[in-house]
């Protein structure tokens, strides 16, 4: 019993060790109104991006992934961000995305992303909409 | 002058002082004291010279013997040292060889030139935290790349328009 409780432990550690960690932070970004605080040191670059001027963080989800596994992140508006990490690669974390909406692939793309680096993907109109646009926040950590 | 003839008390008076120093030559010594011997005001005038001059070579003495030295050697003994130190020196540069100084000298040159300016290009191959690399992409509606330069973060700007 106590053997078996050990190996347990092992391979938990192993995958654990294994394991990417990757933080999904949904932000609803509109022309009007406070941002979040917790956004204060992000908005600048933000609004570079994304152009709008306030940001409200809307959901935020934090999960270890294992390699090679798809691990399926649900995105507050029905959406579904799908992200299969593959390996790291000079520094950086090499994984696939896809943001589903329904059936369709809004994008589906494979990147290489600099280990806790953080990058964007943004759902919105082609003209700027009053109603404002969704904005995923992806961070990977080794 | 002759030493055999016998000096006028002019004579003797300026030759006085030299002779109580002893620093006439012989015959003129012999002179003056062959005239002081007859004449009482040469001779007064000798043993109040001497006398004098005794007087002063014991307060010279007095003196000396009563100036403190113990701060004037250590210092004297430095600029010794100092000197010995150059005249080392100066040794040493006789005996440098030709091509030497042309090294120096070549070495110089090169520190003088080379650049202070660091390395752009180690700057320039640094990643940035945020960078991400884009392999491959698909969408099914119209999407846009966008990139900060400051941070190097990446977005991924998608129409919702197709869905609609």
């Amino acid at each position: 019993m106590l053997g078996l409780a050990a190996g347990a432990l092992v391979l938990l550690a192993a995958a654990h060790a294994l394991a990417l960690e990757v933080q999904i932070t949904t932000v609803h970004a509109s022309e009007h109104g406070p941002s979040d605080a917790q956004l204060i040191d992000l908005r600048p670059r933000l609004r570079r991006l994304v152009g709008y001027h306030s940001f409200q963080v809307v959901g935020k989800e934090q999960r270890r992934c294992a390699w090679q596994t798809s691990e399926v992140f649900a995105i507050p508006g029905g959406r579904m961000l799908h992200v299969v990490p593959k390996g790291m690669r000079d520094q950086a974390v090499v994984m696939s995305v896809k943001l589903m909406d329904g059936s369709r692939a809004l994008v589906d793309t494979d990147v290489r992303l600099q280990n806790r680096g953080v990058m964007l993907f943004g759902v919105g109109q082609d003209a700027r909409a009053a109603e404002g646009a969704l904005i995923i926040m992806l961070r990977a950590e080794d | 002058m002759s030493a055999e003839r016998v000096m006028t008390c002019a004579e003797v008076e300026g030759l006085l002082d030299a002779f109580v120093d002893a620093e006439l030559p012989a015959p003129a010594l012999l002179a003056v004291a062959r005239h002081a011997g007859g004449c009482e005001a040469c001779d007064a005038a000798v043993r109040e010279l001497t006398a004098l001059r005794e007087a002063v070579e014991r307060s010279v003495v007095a003196e000396a013997e009563a100036l403190d030295l113990a701060r004037v050697w250590p210092a004297v003994s430095q600029g010794v040292e100092r000197h010995d130190a150059r005249v080392e020196w100066r040794r040493r540069l006789r005996t440098v060889p030709a091509w030497g100084v042309a090294l120096a000298v070549a070495a110089s040159a090169v520190l003088w030139l080379r650049s202070p300016e660091p390395e752009p290009a180690r700057l320039a191959a640094a990643p940035r935290r945020n960078q991400a690399v884009i392999e491959r992409i698909d969408s099914s509606g119209h999407f846009e790349l966008r990139r900060d330069r400051k941070y190097g973060t990446t977005l991924i700007m998608v129409s919702d328009q197709a869905g609609k």
